[in-house]
């Protein structure tokens, strides 16, 4: 009799803790599901609240921390309409931002090469003017013939600016130009304008008198 | 007779106005004029350059090129000497070659006072036309290093300026195109 009652009690202690146990687990569940939801509908309010952000301007982040942004919120991929249609409102914005960096950039690049052609040239003709040889000015020539696309590259002289008008002298080639500087042994002019093609060789030359 | 009054007004003001589009002001003018003294001066270069015994004939060549594209094509330039009362006229390169022949060892040409004796003076046909007088002193040496021969000679070049126009890069581009016309001698002395 005794035996029984222990068994009895063993069986509904066995019976109370396998129910508890299969209770708690799935209350578990249901928390991390609980939590898992909360965490989306964050993210989602997150990304929603970043990315209009970004459209509006109402940031002080940079070109580099937005795409950084945009990238955290598509590795989420939190498969949300509204935030699908933000990021490719988001994306299209940024890219038009990276083009106007590159032009700028590209812009500020070509005025440096300009700037930094100007120098070369105009002092490669005041040595040209000052060298103390034919030699050494036609070394000097040769070296400033490099920068062109040919020894033919039409150069224009400005000798008056009136109103937006040039008064030019007799265009002449950069190869005349040069042996003319070296031939008179005087460097009237400066650079006006250059242009340059595809390879970046000086096509066209215009200088004005100083 | 209102008719007549009033196409005689309108071919007036249309004239008057065709006119004044071909005056230069002050400032063009002054640009033009500066221009054809410094193809003078720099003739005066390439005289000095060729004349030189110093300089390498491909250099002289070249040179005598440059020269030659300052000149109208018939013009001519007179040599002169101590020794003759006949002024003898070359074309440009028949000029440099003789000066590049001269008998000396070293050669010594300078050009001063170069300034207009005659302004530019529009032409109807709109080249403006002037004159322009130099002095030029030249010394020949021999091998001692002994002066041979000097003298200077006062010469005038009439210099012709035109508007014209070429296309570069795509786009016309007017200019002023400065020739010298031929270079007479006036007189010549031992100073």
């Amino acid at each position: 009799m005794k035996n029984r009652i222990t068994t009895v009690i063993m069986v509904l202690l066995a019976v109370f803790v396998t129910l508890g146990g299969a209770t708690s687990c799935k209350s578990k569940k249901r928390l991390a599901k609980e939590a898992a939801e909360a965490e989306y509908k964050s993210r989602v309010e997150q990304a929603t609240k970043d990315l209009n952000a970004i459209l509006d301007d109402e940031t002080l982040w940079t070109l580099e921390e937005k795409e950084a942004r945009v990238q955290t919120i598509k590795d989420w991929n939190l498969q949300n309409a509204e935030v699908d249609d933000l990021l490719f409102q988001v994306e299209k914005k940024l890219a038009r931002e990276r083009a106007q960096r590159e032009e700028e950039e590209r812009n500020k690049n070509e005025q440096q090469q300009t700037q930094s052609a100007n120098v070369t040239i105009e002092s490669n003709f005041n040595s040209i003017a000052r060298a103390g040889s034919v030699s050494q000015a036609n070394r000097v020539i040769n070296e400033t013939l490099s920068l062109f696309e040919s020894p033919n590259v039409p150069v224009l002289i400005i000798i008056k600016q009136n109103q937006g008008f040039n008064d030019y002298d007799r265009p002449t080639t950069i190869e005349n130009y040069l042996n003319y500087v070296k031939d008179q042994k005087k460097a009237t002019e400066k650079v006006f304008e250059i242009k340059y093609n595809a390879n970046g060789k000086i096509n066209e030359l215009e200088l004005i008198k100083k | 007779m209102k008719k007549i009054i009033a196409t005689l007004a309108f071919v007036l003001c249309f004239a008057g106005a065709a006119l004044a589009q071909d005056e230069l002001s002050f400032e063009r003018k002054q640009a033009i004029d500066s221009l054809a003294l410094e193809k003078v001066r720099d003739l005066s270069k390439y005289i000095k350059i060729a004349g030189s015994k110093e300089t390498p004939f491909s250099e002289a060549n070249r040179v005598i090129d440059r020269a030659e594209e300052l000149f109208m094509s018939d013009a001519e330039i007179g040599v002169s000497s101590l020794s003759s009362n006949q002024i003898t006229y070359y074309r440009v390169r028949k000029y440099f070659e003789h000066l590049m022949r001269l008998n000396y060892d070293r050669v010594e040409i300078e050009w001063y006072n170069i300034e207009y004796v005659s302004d530019l003076q529009r032409q109807p046909d709109g080249t403006y036309v002037g004159v322009i007088t130099i002095f030029q002193t030249f010394r020949g040496y021999n091998a001692e290093g002994n002066l041979e021969y000097k003298d200077t000679t006062k010469k005038d070049i009439t210099v012709y300026v035109k508007r014209k126009e070429t296309q570069i890069g795509g786009r016309t581009i007017g200019f002023w195109d400065v020739l010298l016309g031929d270079m007479r001698v006036k007189e010549t002395s031992n100073r």
